[in-house]
Parts: structure tokens; C-alpha cells; sequence
């Protein structure tokens, strides 16, 4: 017996789900417990031990690997909170970090936030200008030295920041990724002063052409590497001395895990750890229901995150956007693009309604929940509309309060627009769908592809209440809600599925066709770091997969697309596929005819990505067959369309549903940890993994 | 200048009375509308998720032209717009880049629909194409809108647009620019709206004579596809928003969207007191040449819910400095559009109903054919934006919660330096051409509550970025000694302006000189005015050194970081120049930082302190112009104060005081005039005093301490010196209070600049 768990540490709940090669799953759920979140984790392993009906120890002496997502370093850089951190750079060139190509005033703002320029600013800034000092020195864009590192000058810049009680530092200089030597050079100078203090290179952490995204990447990547080092040590030692034999492996914003020991080196590459769990976990369902192109939604009380996989493979993107810095780092592509449900309805001053981007937060949340929230949300909306029931979700432990919820929508938009209570509700939820829909339009359209090819799946709390109005809006006929034992815990399940991951990556920009020796060494350089990097995981893996890739652009153009590279000995041929798959790519996402290749395509960036399969690949159990149709526990009025109104309608049980259970909208499925909706004109299948389908019913079928 | 053109008129496209133009369509052209019983039986759903929906189909449409654009100025830094508009031109929703585009789209389809309707009509399935800047539809000839009918079952239903700003157009100017133009004639070609497809398929006579003129038609045949991709992205999307909810309903929104945009506007300014606010600022020099000072002034008055722009006074066209009218509309929402429309939705169709512009023809901002124009947007355009963003503010700062939106003027221009050579780093030498991008750092204005952005960017365009130096490194071949903000360069104030930047750049790569194409604005006078007593930001400043040492320099191991290591022969280059650059010299820009806002002598001493240490600052300005004495990091309180009495008590010895004061008012009751300002009763007074300085009649002067002396006295962010650009007498301008000695009033202005005291806090200004 061995067992995989994967664990979600969030800002509000650590989720675990365990799997064993026996066809068991479990899930459980604890409160998170900042700042020492290593203690919710503790907590969540001991009720998966409980569930077990073994002890800790035992469950975790039989534990192959522990698969780990945590937002504590996210929440650490989002909210400011990292020890003070020096920064070297060229002479010249330290104000890249506080120019920040401008667009560090409006990078990663939400459309509502972009009209309002004069709302913007650059109060986020990395670190203090005391904190950035320049050393004389400058090697060219071939990699020339074109000045000499200043090394007197450097030792006293390293001084002073020691002295301003400075203990970690990044170092970036200009083209240090075509030549390291004066990064490394100053490292060793670091060291003379003070061997104990944490160091990163941007030739090491982000070797990518363009400074301010390398600088930034650094800078980041020193803040939150010596805390991951302190917070993964400890967790790890704990969970040693509770007889832990396998690996603790931390999740990486690239949708593979990475171990524990490796982690704090390049920080910044777990960083969106907890992000892409979902994304993973329905890329490991995918692979179970046949399906290859996915659109997956993660809605929780905060937060609306969406992701994309094609073709099986998730959509990747090269660099990501954090506190309104680029940040290089590869990643699964996961766009928050809404609010969840908690996003307030409200009228704007032309008395228009509108829905979020304000969300009642965790605290107070929505009316309904009677923690003092006044502000109508979607979940107040949903439940005057007899979606949620007065009682709250099968498994909550607190009944919803109708009464709030109709005095908040009544106050704040039913009376100013004229509309009944029920009227204003009704508006909100079809409002909120369209508008999802729209956001998930965008999000799908702009990474080059047509909503109408893709099944969506719809999991988290919020998401599954709402999914077949949204998916409709977009042009999507099949809608996943991921059901069985990981409802309440899919993101976490998707950790568990995880394999290993790692990428090296070297900028060396040249043009295309390029000298194949020169790319084929640049590729075996990096494949050997990669495999140097996964044989020191400490796993044994089931094989070894290596892509080659390139980042490629036309001359002329900004957008940098990623191709791959045949394995195997590089040669012109290669090349030119590299090349042909980059202008495939370009005309898939920019349109036909749309590259200007007469300008010619520049290679930027050659990457190497490893991946380390684990010897388990877990799968989510069957459900047990329906032996007749599905009763519906209970009737309520339930209203979906303002122009239907309430409408008497079958509510389900779950817990009752059974493989082959074919359900026809209107219904609605209470679940312990969410509420699924099916409109009229649709059908719910329960099929044999116990998640539920929602298609649209064909033309003339009763409905 | 050559003589105007008879004939030329016909090309002037002015806003229109909607109703008029429908009545005067030929029959042959059914446009769809809807009645406003229609419009006003929405429900609030419906209206929310179309208006929504058209949102996301303007994003789409953007993003698609963004994507299959071939030209960085787009793609870098977002010097293009798209729109879409209803069946006769009025703009439903606009996108969020180059916000000056959106006052010139409109102009060109009604032109359009009065000029084409006819012959050779206006069918499904066409797209016209246009870069006249006296139609519209751009700023000048470099910006080429494509647009398109929609048709919904045989009627026009709306108009989509896709602007960008296009390489090179032809003309006898790299970038179709040239600094020394004497008409439109040395200029690209502009050419009025063209069919340039037709029933769908793309004319390729057409095409090809658009494209014929450029240095380089393939980047610009590439721009031409991705326009006619993003209008059919916006028609495609708009027709399934029609099949969904129909054409009524579709239409009843956009019109709401307007009116409702309108009436948000409306209600703002009605909130405000009515009065009359004066603007004038400066472009120096016209051309290569030129010592000239060319003025463009603005009275805005508000009336109830409505603003007349009134530009009277402007100086005649000259040189390559003008813009059309379709410019002067453009800057003029560059400003409002930030301003006084943040939190509204931007149908800038309806926006644009709230003012009316009176001016001259022949203008600098409403330049007739054949003026040159090629500098229209960066020059004209945009010092009338700022002219007008400073009238706004005015009129706002007498309100505490609209007074958010008020800021003191943001960089006034941009520095335009093009280089080009020979690339002879690769196997084989390869000619280049560039436009340094940096300047798109520039800083923003302070405002009443915040110091401005330091290097913010542009207020016009957003959304724009700078490239990073390894990008510019590795595609060109020059070595970046240093990209930095600069110290002081942010004007100084209660609240300090954002700061502006330099670069520095030597031949690295190339064994010949290189061509160096210079226009800005900025250096003799400021065009980053302070507000409230806020000083103006920096001057800018762009030198050649000559005979330089950095060769020398690099191989003895030393990272230069200022002009004086360099070279003894620091040549301030002229605004508009046609120069070069030789491997082994070094060329310097420095472009604006923002406005400040408020007298400096009020700064909390701890921001003073803080902006030193973080380098905002000198510790020169931090005593000299902030009177705050910083000792071990922190501000000294009581060297401080005396510092803080001592700059005041200069302010008094060197001013001079017409007439006198009132005595002490009653500060108990007062209304905000502005941060120094406040009217009690029918007295003005000084806030901070008490002292009554004048009645609130209209145009009767108050009693201010005035000062004049050289643009130094401004502080040390006057790099530039006056006499190397400009003939005219250059000051620094101050009107203080004659009892405290707070400054009311900073500027950097010629000599005869029109007397301050006479609008100083005032509603209503006598102008003429």
C-alpha cells in the first residue's frame, strides 16, 4: 500500500486529498493557519490519518510523495510582507526598476481600472532606492566585456547594504545571461563579506533577455526565498520526525512539482503554485473522460480563475504578472478574471446596474451570511432566487438569512430601479452570467481559440451554480462540474496527479537561420541542467521526458510565441520546423497572414523542460450504477430567467445520484460544498467517475 | 507658408447636428435608428449585458489589431485607438490607448457619409480608408483609420474604425517627418476616404496606392490587413450581439450608452460653480531655424451643464507645429476624457455633446491646408490637451471630492529623436532606422492629495511603454550608458511633480556616423505647469557631445555618468535639428517630468526628507527651493522653520505690490478656491493668512506680491537655458501673497505672458 497526497494551502483553507494505488480517494479540509501555515497542514494530514483509521505516522511512513501548493509566498509579495532585500546592478541602469517601462503603473489592472488613469500609480515599487546600488561595469549585447567589474567598488556597495541591515541580495546585470562572469565575480564578493547571506543571480533565476522582467523576477525571487527555505525546512522536519520517508515536493507555477530542498533557490518559480492545482487536476480528468480541449473554471468566494487546455496539454505562457511587475516565470496560463461569489451588485451613478469588481471578501461576505455585510452579491441573488436553500449547503454548518439577503438587494438596487426584490435578483444573476461569459470569451480568445471547441469544467463553490449560464454565453454545449470525493477539494487533487517539472532557459537572441552547433550546445547545456536537477529530486520516476523549445519572434514584432523543438540532434532541418511551427502558431493566435516575415524571425529563447513521471497517476474511483431513475429529494420555486419567474422545480440530493442518472433541466443538485444549476433546456448526466455533464437538451426534446 | 488652396475647404470636416445628417443622406441609404420611446423601455438587465457585450467586442477588436500589427509604435507603444460608433459616426465605445484619436474619428465618418453617401457609395461589405487629418479620423497624416459600414438587412446600422500610427508614409522626412517643412507639401500625402475594400474583397488598386508611398510598404500593407481584421472582428460580433437580441434593442443601448454618458457628465458639471478659466502655453520654435514662441491659449467657461472651449487669441499657424481642428478636439479629450470622465462610461459620442469649441481658422490648433502638420498630435494637439487639463483642474479644485481628479500638467510633449545607420555587428552590415522610445517615461502632474507619477508616462497615451535597453541594444547598434530618472526634474510643490528622465547613448557596433533627427518642445519655457503655487517640472534638454572621451573612458575601466566626464564640447542641441551622430561621441535626452502642485514652502518636511533619500530630489532643492534643512536623514524642525522664513522674506524683498490688502477675514466660513485660496463672503482670501486680497467680482485684479526674474529661480530642474532656443525674454513668474508670502503662482513664461493677478482665483475672467 502507498499512498500520494497533494496539499492546497490557501489563504482561508488547506485542502488534502489522499490517493492510494488501490482505487481509494479521500479528501479533507482545515482552516489555514497563517503565519505558520506548516500547522494547518499538520492538521489536515492527521484528518486524512483519521479517515485512514490509522495514526500519522503510519499514514505517512506509507507515503510515496506529499505534493505541496501554497499562496503564502504570493500572499508575502502581494501584500508587502518580505525582509529587506539589496539589489546590484550596471552603473547606469539601477532606475529600470523604478521606470518600470512605464507599464508598472497599469500592468495586471482589471479594464475598470485602466479608464481611470489618474487612479493609478507606482507605489509598489520592489524596494527602496537606498536598497538598489549600481557597480561599474558592462559586458555588450555579444557578451564583450566592454568594462571591467569595479570589484573595490562592489565590496563597498556589498557593505553598506550589510550595514543598512540588508541579508539577502539579488544581483542583475545587463546581458549577464550571455555572460555570467560578473554576476558569479560579485556572488564571490558577497560571500567574502558575509558567507550567511542569501544570494540570487538573474543568470541563474531568469537567464532571459529584457532587465526590468529579469530584475524583477530577481528581486522577487530573493524576497520570498529565504522564508520558503525557513517555512519548507520546517514543515519537512516535522513531517520527518512523523516518520515521512517520501519526498515533499513543492508545486511549481509550471504545473509540475519540484522537492522541497530545491525550491528556495528559485522561489519565484512556485509562486503560482496554488493557481494552476486546478488546472492540472482537469487536465488528470481530462485524460480520464476523453476530453483534450478544456476550459477550466475555478470559482471560489473571491476569486473567478480560468484556464485553458489544448490538446491535452495545458496552455502554457512565459511570464506572468505579479503586484504589477512582469515576472519571468513559466508558467500554466490562469487569468482572474472576475470575482467569484462574493462580487457586490451595485448601481453605478448613471443608475446602471453592475456587477463586482468588488467582492464582500471572506469578511464580511455577502449579506446573506449575516456577518454584517450590507452589499448585495451574487450568492444573495442566488439564494432569493431559491438556487440556495435558507439552510445553506448540504454541508455548511450555518443557515443563510433570506431576510438579509432580500433587504440588501431591495435597498441597493431593487427600490432605485423600480424592480421587485425578485426582479433585481434575476437581473444580477443574468447579468453576472453574461458578463462571465464575456471575460471568458476574452480570456479564451486572445490565446488564439474558438470558445465553441472546448468542454468547460466549472468547480470551487460558486462556479457550479452559475457554469451552464456562462458556458452558454460563450458557445460551449458540455460543461464538466467535477463531483465524487475531490468536490470540495480539486484543486488539491490536481496536486496529488502532479508530475515533476523543471525548465532551464537561456536567452541567446539571434536570427533565424541560426548555426545549429550554437543551438544544439545551448540546448545540451540546458537539458543537463535539467537532468542534474531531477536526479537530485530524490524520486524515482517511471521515465524521463525532455522538451526542447524556443521562444521566437518576427523582428518586427512584439509578440514572443513559444515553438518546439524536435529532440535529437539539431540540425538546419530542425530549425526551420522550429520555425514553421512558430509561424503556425503565430497565424493560429494573431490570424492569417498576420506575421510580417519579411522582416525575418529572431530565436530569443531557448528553453528546456523536464518532466519526471511519477510512478502513479492518480484517478478518481467510480460511483456505483443507478438501479432506477433519480428521485428528486425535495421541490422549491426556484427562479433562473426573469422571464420564466419561479418555476416549481426538482432539487436533488447528491449524495443520492448514481452513475447513469440522467437528470433534465429545470433542476437543481445541492452537493455538500456547492449548488449545480441546470437550466431548463438542458440534461445533467451523473456519469461513472460521479461527475455531472450538462449538455444542451437537442431541438425538440421536452424540456 | 505657401498661400491657402482654393478648393482645400471641402476637406474640413466639423461636428455635425445628427439630425440634420440623417435628413440630408440619399435615399439610396437607409440608416436603421430607433426612437427614444425605444430607448427608454430598456430594462436595466438587458441594457447591462449589451453594453457590456459591446465593451468586450471594442477589446476584441483592439486586441486583434494590437496582435496582427507589424509596427511597434503599436505594438510597443500603443499609439493607436478603435472604435465603435452608431449609424452616423457618434462613438458608443472607444478603447483606452491613444485617447486624442478619439476626437478626430467621428469627423471623418461624417465627412464620409455627407462626401461618399452619393458616389461612390456606401454599400455592405465596404471599408474606407483615410489619413487626412482635415477629415479626420487621425491627428496627422501618419495616423490612417480604416472603417467600415455595418449593414443590418439593407440599413447602415453602425460604423466600426481601427486607427494606428503608420512608420512612414513617404514625404521627404524619415518617419514622414521632416523638421524643416514649409507645408503639408514636404509632408506624406494625405488622402481623403478611399474605398479600399469593396464587397468584402480588398481593392489591391487601392492598396497599392496607399502603400506605394512608404520607405516601408510591406509593414504598412501589414497594418492595413490587421486593421481590416479588427473591423471585421468588431462587424462579425456585432452581428451575433444583433441575432441574439435584435436590431432595436442592440441600437435602443448604443444610443443609451451616449445619452446616458452625456447626462452622467451633465450632472458633474452642473455641481460646479459657473465661471471662466484661462490657459496659455508656449511651443518654441516652428521649425529648423525658428526662434520663435508660438502660443496657443484657452478661455473655458462653464456654464450650467455645458463648456465652451474658446481658443481665441491663438497664434497663427507656422511651421510644422499645427494641428486641424480634428487635433484641437482630440486634445481637448485627452484631457476630459481623464478628467472629468474616469468614472463614466467612455461613449465619447455623448461626452462630446457637452462643449462646443470656438476658434480662428488659420491657427495653430486649427490649421488650414496646406499647413504642415506632421507634428500635429505631439505638438499642437497635445499642448491644447494640457492647456485644457489645467482649465479643468482649476475649475474642479474649488470642489474637495471632484477636486480628486485635479493635476497639475503632466510632460507636455514628445521628444522626438530618430536615429539611423549601419548595423555592422552581424555578418553583413544592415541598415536601421529607429525612434528612441524612452521619452514615453515622462512624468505626471502632482495633484492636490498625491505627488504626480514619477516617470508615469504620457497622459495621452495611457497605456504606453518604453522597450528595455537590452531589447534596444540588441536590435540597433548603440551601447546605453544610462537610463534614469532625474533628480529635481519633478516640478516642485506641496506636492511634488513626477519626475522625468534621461538617456544617454553612444555608437557601439558602427564605424559610421549615424543620422540624428531631432523635435521637442520645452526647453526654453515650461510646459509642465505647476498648479496652486506648484512650480513647472523640468525643462528638457537633448546635447551632442562632441570631441568625447567615452571611448577613453570605457577602456580605462569607467562607467561615465554625467555629460562634464564626457566632453568639454556640450552642444544643446535645437529643437528641431537635422544632426548626427559619430561612433565615439555621445547624444543625451531629457525629457519632462510633471508639474507641481501647491507652494513647496508647504511640503511636509518629512516627504522632503524622504524624497532625498530615495533621490527625488537634491539635497540642494531639499534646502533652496523646500526650505527643509535635513540633518542624518530627517528634517530638522527648527532650522527648518527659520530656513522656510528666510525664503519667505526673500519672496518679500524681491517682490512688488500693487495696491493693498483688505484686512483679516473671518476663516471660520469659507469656500474652496484652490489649495491657497478660499472665498469668504464676497472677499478672496488668503487661506493659510486670512488676508483679504479682493472682491469675487469678475475681472477686478487682486492685490498680489509679483516677482520676475530668470528661469533659474524656478530650481534646479531648469537645465535648459532660454537664450540657446528662443529671441523672447524667458522669466520665472511668482504672485505671492502680500501678507504671508505663500506662492500663489509659479511659472516659467516669456515676459509678455498675460497678467496672472486678473485670473487668480477667479470665476470669471474679462479676457480679450
Amino acid at each position: 500500500m502507498a499512498y500520494v497526497i497533494g496539499v492546497d494551502v490557501g489563504g482561508t483553507f488547506t485542502d488534502a486529498v489522499l490517493d492510494d494505488d488501490a482505487g481509494t480517494v479521500l479528501a479533507a479540509k482545515s482552516p489555514s493557519t497563517p503565519p505558520d501555515y506548516s500547522r494547518g497542514v499538520l492538521d489536515v494530514l492527521e484528518l486524512l490519518a483519521e479517515q485512514l483509521g490509522r495514526s500519522l505516522p503510519e499514514m505517512l511512513a506509507d507515503t510515496h510523495h506529499i505534493a505541496h501548493g501554497t499562496t503564502s509566498s504570493l500572499n508575502a509579495l502581494v501584500m508587502g510582507d518580505v525582509p529587506p532585500v539589496g539589489f546590484l546592478t550596471t552603473k547606469g541602469h539601477r532606475d529600470s526598476i523604478f521606470i518600470m517601462n512605464v507599464e508598472g503603473r497599469y500592468l495586471g489592472r482589471s479594464p475598470h481600472e485602466l479608464q481611470n488613469v489618474l487612479g493609478q500609480d507606482k507605489q509598489h515599487g520592489l524596494i527602496p532606492k537606498r536598497h538598489a546600488l549600481e557597480v561599474t561595469e558592462r559586458i555588450d549585447r555579444d557578451g564583450t566585456v566592454v568594462v571591467a567589474l569595479d570589484e573595490d567598488e562592489a565590496r563597498a556597495a556589498i557593505r553598506s547594504l550589510v550595514a543598512d541591515g540588508v541579508r539577502a541580495i539579488a544581483v542583475s546585470l545587463l546581458w549577464s545571461f550571455r555572460n555570467p562572469a560578473h554576476e558569479r565575480r560579485l556572488r564571490e564578493l558577497i560571500a567574502e563579506v558575509d558567507p550567511e547571506l542569501f544570494v540570487a543571480l538573474s543568470s541563474e533565476v531568469s537567464p532571459r533577455i529584457r532587465e526590468f522582467a529579469r530584475n524583477a523576477t530577481t528581486i522577487m525571487s530573493t524576497q520570498i526565498g529565504p522564508g520558503l527555505r525557513d517555512y519548507l525546512s520546517t514543515l519537512e522536519s516535522t513531517l520527518r520526525e512523523n516518520s515521512l520517508a517520501g519526498p515533499l515536493l513543492v508545486m511549481q507555477s509550471n504545473g509540475g512539482a519540484v522537492a522541497a530542498a530545491e525550491a528556495p533557490a528559485t522561489a519565484i518559480s512556485t509562486v503560482g503554485s496554488v493557481l494552476t492545482g486546478g488546472v492540472v487536476g482537469s487536465v488528470a480528468l481530462g485524460r480520464q473522460l476523453g476530453h483534450r480541449n478544456i476550459i477550466s473554471t475555478d470559482v471560489g468566494g473571491t476569486t473567478f480563475l480560468a484556464g485553458l487546455i489544448v490538446d491535452g496539454e495545458p496552455v502554457r505562457d512565459t511570464t506572468t504578472v505579479i503586484n504589477h511587475h512582469p515576472i519571468n516565470v513559466p508558467t500554466l496560463r490562469v487569468d482572474a478574471i472576475g470575482s467569484g461569489g462574493g462580487a457586490i451588485a451595485w448601481l453605478d451613478a448613471g443608475g446602471n446596474l453592475r456587477i463586482g469588481p468588488h467582492s464582500a471578501q471572506a469578511v464580511p461576505g455577502p449579506a446573506c451570511y449575516g456577518n454584517g455585510g450590507t452589499e448585495p452579491t451574487n450568492t444573495d441573488a442566488n439564494l432569493v432566487l431559491g438556487i440556495l436553500p435558507e439552510r445553506g449547503l448540504l454541508g455548511g454548518r450555518k443557515p443563510l438569512s433570506l431576510e438579509l439577503a432580500r433587504q440588501a438587494i431591495d435597498i441597493r438596487i431593487a427600490k432605485p430601479l423600480g424592480l421587485t426584490v425578485e426582479e433585481a435578483a434575476a437581473a444580477i444573476y443574468t447579468v453576472q452570467n453574461a458578463q462571465t461569459g464575456d471575460l471568458l470569451r476574452k480570456t479564451v480568445v486572445e490565446a488564439g481559440h474558438d470558445p465553441r471547441d472546448f468542454v468547460l469544467y466549472a468547480f470551487g463553490g460558486a462556479g457550479p451554480a452559475h457554469c451552464a449560464g456562462y458556458a452558454a454565453e460563450v458557445g460551449v454545449d458540455e460543461v464538466v462540474v467535477p463531483l465524487g470525493p475531490v468536490a470540495s477539494a480539486f484543486s488539491a487533487f490536481g496536486l496529488a496527479s502532479s508530475d515533476i517539472v523543471l525548465a532551464a532557459e537561456l536567452s541567446d537572441p539571434t536570427v533565424v537561420p541560426f548555426d545549429p552547433t550554437r543551438a544544439e550546445r545551448n540546448f545540451a547545456d540546458l537539458e543537463q541542467r535539467v537532468r542534474d536537477g531531477l536526479a537530485r529530486q530524490g524520486v524515482r520516476f517511471e521515465t524521463v521526458q525532455v522538451h526542447r523549445e524556443i521562444d521566437m519572434r518576427y523582428t518586427m514584432q512584439l509578440a514572443e510565441l513559444t515553438a518546439p523543438v524536435a529532440n535529437g540532434p539539431l540540425d538546419i532541418t530542425a530549425i526551420e520546423a522550429a520555425a514553421a511551427a512558430f509561424e503556425k502558431r503565430y497565424a493560429e493566435m494573431f490570424g492569417k497572414d498576420a506575421g510580417f516575415r519579411e522582416a525575418g524571425i529572431q530565436a530569443i529563447t531557448f528553453r528546456v523542460r523536464g518532466v519526471g513521471v511519477l510512478p502513479f497517476s492518480p484517478e478518481l474511483p467510480t460511483v456505483a450504477e443507478a438501479t432506477g431513475p433519480a428521485e428528486p429529494a425535495s421541490r422549491r420555486p426556484v427562479c433562473l430567467a426573469a422571464a420564466a419567474g419561479f418555476v416549481d422545480t426538482p432539487v436533488y440530493d447528491y449524495r443520492e445520484l448514481r452513475a447513469g442518472h440522467v437528470l433534465t433541466g429545470p433542476a437543481v443538485v445541492e452537493v455538500p460544498t456547492t449548488t449545480v444549476v441546470l437550466p431548463a433546456g438542458t440534461t445533467g448526466t451523473v456519469d461513472h467517475l460521479g461527475s455531472l455533464t450538462i449538455r444542451t437538451a437537442p431541438a425538440g426534446s421536452p424540456s | 507658408m505657401t498661400m491657402p488652396i482654393p478648393g482645400s475647404e471641402q476637406f474640413s470636416s466639423r461636428p455635425v447636428d445628427p439630425d440634420e445628417l440623417a435628413r440630408s443622406l440619399p435615399s439610396s441609404l437607409t440608416v436603421h435608428t430607433v426612437d427614444q420611446e425605444q430607448i427608454d423601455s430598456l430594462d436595466p438587465l438587458t441594457y447591462e449585458v449589451i453594453r457590456h457585450r459591446l465593451w468586450s467586442v471594442t477589446d476584441e477588436m483592439g486586441e486583434a489589431l494590437k496582435r496582427q500589427s507589424g509596427s511597434p509604435i503599436v505594438t510597443d507603444a500603443n499609439d493607436f485607438d478603435f472604435a465603435i460608433s452608431d449609424e452616423l459616426g457618434q462613438e458608443v465605445q472607444v478603447g483606452l490607448y491613444n485617447t486624442m484619436l478619439v476626437g478626430a474619428v467621428d469627423l471623418a465618418i461624417y465627412w464620409t457619409l455627407r462626401n461618399r453617401a452619393d458616389n461612390p457609395g456606401i454599400e455592405s461589405g465596404d471599408m474606407f480608408l483615410t489619413n487626412d487629418p482635415w477629415v479626420g479620423g487621425g491627428l496627422h497624416q501618419n495616423d490612417v483609420m480604416v472603417y467600415q459600414p455595418v449593414f443590418h438587412e439593407g440599413k447602415l446600422f453602425a460604423w466600426t474604425s481601427a486607427i494606428a500610427h503608420q512608420p512612414d508614409l513617404g514625404g521627404v522626412g524619415l518617419g514622414s517627418f521632416s523638421p524643416a517643412a514649409q507645408d503639408v507639401f514636404s509632408e506624406s500625402l494625405p488622402t481623403p476616404p478611399v474605398k479600399v475594400v469593396r464587397g468584402g474583397v480588398l481593392q489591391r488598386d487601392v492598396a497599392d496606392l496607399y502603400t506605394r508611398r512608404s520607405r516601408v510598404p510591406m509593414l504598412v500593407g501589414l497594418d492595413l490587413r490587421a486593421k481590416i481584421g479588427a473591423n471585421n472582428v468588431g462587424a462579425e460580433r456585432l452581428h451575433a450581439l444583433i441575432t441574439q437580441y435584435g436590431p432595436d434593442t442592440v441600437k435602443a443601448v448604443m444610443k443609451r450608452m451616449m445619452s446616458d454618458a452625456e447626462a452622467r457628465l451633465r450632472d458633474k458639471l452642473t455641481a460646479l460653480p459657473d465661471g471662466s478659466w484661462t490657459a496659455t502655453g508656449y511651443q518654441d520654435q516652428s521649425h529648423e531655424g525658428d526662434r520663435n514662441l508660438h502660443k496657443i491659449t484657452v478661455t473655458t467657461t462653464k456654464t450650467a451643464d455645458h463648456l465652451t472651449f474658446d481658443f481665441t487669441g491663438t497664434d497663427p499657424q507656422a511651421g510644422v507645429i499645427n494641428c486641424t481642428y480634428a487635433g484641437m478636439r482630440g486634445g481637448v479629450m485627452l484631457a476630459l476624457l481623464p478628467i472629468l470622465a474616469s468614472d463614466i462610461p467612455w461613449s465619447a459620442g455623448g461626452l462630446m455633446r457637452c462643449f462646443d469649441l470656438v476658434t480662428e481658422e488659420g491657427t495653430l490648433n486649427n490649421a488650414t491646408f496646406p499647413a504642415a502638420v506632421g507634428r500635429g498630435p505631439i505638438g499642437p494637439a497635445w499642448l491644447t490637451g494640457s492647456l485644457i487639463a489645467e482649465c479643468l483642474s482649476q475649475m474642479l479644485d474649488r470642489d474637495l471630492e471632484l477636486g480628486r481628479n485635479v493635476q497639475a500638467t503632466c510632460c507636455g510633449t514628445w521628444d522626438t529623436a530618430v536615429i539611423a545607420g549601419l548595423d555592422e555587428r552581424g555578418e553583413q552590415p544592415a541598415p536601421f532606422l529607429s525612434i528612441m522610445m524612452e521619452p514615453m517615461a515622462g512624468g505626471y502632474g502632482a495633484r492636490p492629495h498625491a505627488d504626480g507619477i514619477d516617470t508615469g508616462g504620457l497622459f495621452c497615451i495611457p497605456m504606453g511603454r518604453v522597450p528595455d535597453v537590452e531589447m534596444t541594444e540588441f536590435l540597433y547598434p548603440v551601447l546605453t550608458l544610462w537610463r534614469r530618472e532625474v533628480p529635481d526634474s519633478g516640478g516642485p510643490g506641496r506636492h511634488r511633480g513626477g519626475l522625468g528622465a534621461s538617456l544617454a547613448i553612444t555608437p557601439h557596433g558602427t564605424s559610421v556616423p549615424m543620422g540624428l533627427v531631432l523635435a521637442s518642445a520645452g526647453k526654453a519655457v515650461a510646459q509642465n505647469a505647476g498648479l496652486s503655487g506648484g512650480h513647472p517640472g523640468n525643462s528638457g534638454l537633448d546635447v551632442v557631445a562632441r570631441r568625447s572621451r567615452v571611448a577613453e573612458l570605457l577602456a580605462a575601466g569607467r562607467m561615465p555618468s554625467e555629460l562634464e566626464e564626457i566632453s568639454d564640447a556640450l552642444e544643446p542641441a535645437q529643437n528641431y535639428a537635422s544632426s548626427y551622430l559619430a561612433p565615439g561621441e555621445v547624444f543625451a535626452m531629457t525629457w519632462q517630468g510633471g508639474g507641481g502642485y501647491g507652494d513647496p514652502l508647504t511640503r511636509d518636511p518629512d516627504a522632503v526628507a524622504r524624497d532625498l533619500r530615495e533621490q527625488k530630489i537634491t539635497a540642494g532643492a531639499a534646502t533652496g527651493v523646500y526650505g527643509v534643512v535635513v540633518t542624518d536623514g530627517r528634517p530638522d524642525a527648527t532650522a527648518t522653520a527659520a530656513e522656510r522664513a528666510r525664503l519667505r522674506g526673500v519672496r518679500r524683498e524681491r517682490s512688488r505690490v500693487d495696491g493693498t490688502t483688505g484686512g483679516k477675514a473671518d476663516l471660520g466660513s469659507v469656500k474652496r478656491v484652490d489649495d491657497n485660496l478660499v472665498e469668504s463672503g464676497d472677499a478672496v482670501a488668503c487661506r493659510h493668512c486670512g488676508e483679504v486680497l479682493g472682491g469675487v467680482g469678475s475681472g477686478e485684479r487682486l492685490t498680489l506680491a509679483v516677482y520676475e526674474g530668470p528661469s533659474t529661480d524656478a530650481g534646479p530642474q531648469m537645465i535648459a537655458d532660454p537664450a540657446d532656443y528662443v529671441d523672447t525674454p524667458i522669466v520665472f513668474r511668482q504672485y505671492s501673497c502680500p501678507s504671508c508670502w505663500t506662492a500663489l503662482y509659479s511659472g516659467v513664461v516669456p515676459a509678455d505672458h498675460p497678467d496672472g493677478a486678473a485670473t487668480i482665483g477667479r470665476l470669471t475672467v474679462t479676457t480679450g
